[in-house]
């Protein structure tokens, strides 16, 4: 079978993709408080919720971050990704109920490293509602093989 | 006297160490995270990157200590130093670098960890909350 992803080699920084909407349950948060153990209020009391500043439940920070990354495989032609090697993060504005958010991100750095098989790719990450508001954005540093 | 439900900004310190229990990752906590976010599968076995990450927040919940009043997650830094692997168990070690008070709560910056069994740091960074001040109601 052909191999169809994209190396360290093929990448260049200026690339720039965008995702698919996806719009985001309450079952997604339901979902992600029970396996992460996180029941913050924040994601689970309705009626305490609708007295805050958000006026309802809103997803966990790490839930839209976890969204985007599965999104950015639907973005682009498949990385060779080897490993995520890091990330610097924002959380900028609340994802509600029925919100729809989509990725786009762009190839800002290439960087050789210690090791000739591979190198460190940088994409700067920005994550949208339906209203075009940034609700999270950072930057991703992944680590990709070199073409064999 | 009653314990505390909740820590306020007003009780976080510099300094301050919270260390959670320990739990083991297994091959259905990776399916349910795969079916929700859809982040394709990795090599067998080796857990995705940023579930081990979600399940140490969890695990915060479940420290020997009161959770903070936690008004909202600022944003974060982290690092992935090595791959956690389905039936490895991880525990979190948060501990306060900075507090900056604000008119309405304060910023709190924490350093925290995620270590496998052995000990080893799987991963590591740098958590900035935005944390609630103590309700007038609530003072001692």
């Amino acid at each position: 079978m052909a191999d169809l992803r994209r190396y360290f080699d093929d990448i260049q920084p200026g690339e720039e993709y965008e995702s698919p909407g996806r719009t985001v349950t309450e079952t997604d948060i339901v979902i992600f408080a029970g396996l992460s153990g996180d029941y913050n209020v924040l994601h689970t009391d309705a009626e305490l919720m609708k007295h805050s500043i958000f006026g309802e439940r809103i997803a966990h920070g790490l839930l839209g971050l976890a969204i985007q990354a599965g999104l950015f495989t639907r973005a682009t032609q498949a990385y060779a990704t080897l490993a995520f090697a890091g990330l610097r993060w924002k959380f900028k504005g609340p994802i509600k109920i029925g919100d729809t958010i989509k990725l786009r991100a762009k190839v800002i750095a290439k960087k050789e490293t210690g090791k000739p098989d591979r190198g460190l790719i940088t994409l700067e990450r920005t994550v949208l509602n339906q209203r075009g508001e940034v609700v999270q954005e950072g930057e991703t540093d992944l680590i990709v093989e070199r073409r064999p | 006297m009653t314990p505390q439900a909740h820590l306020y900004f007003e009780d976080v310190a510099v300094g301050m160490t919270v260390t959670t229990p320990a739990m083991t990752v297994t091959e259905a906590h990776v399916a349910i995270f795969q079916g929700l976010v859809r982040e394709p599968g990795e090599a067998p076995g080796v857990v995705p990157e940023l579930l081990p990450l979600c399940l140490a927040i969890g695990l915060g919940w479940r420290a020997p200590a009161p959770p903070l009043v936690v008004l909202a997650f600022m944003g974060f830094e982290w690092e992935f130093l090595g791959p956690v692997r389905v039936g490895d168990t991880i525990s979190s070690r948060a501990r306060v670098v900075n507090t900056r008070a604000l008119r309405e709560g304060g910023v709190v910056v924490e350093e925290r960890e995620i270590l496998a069994q052995t000990g080893e740091v799987a991963q590591r960074g740098r958590f900035t909350f935005l944390v609630g001040r103590r309700p007038k109601e609530a003072a001692a």
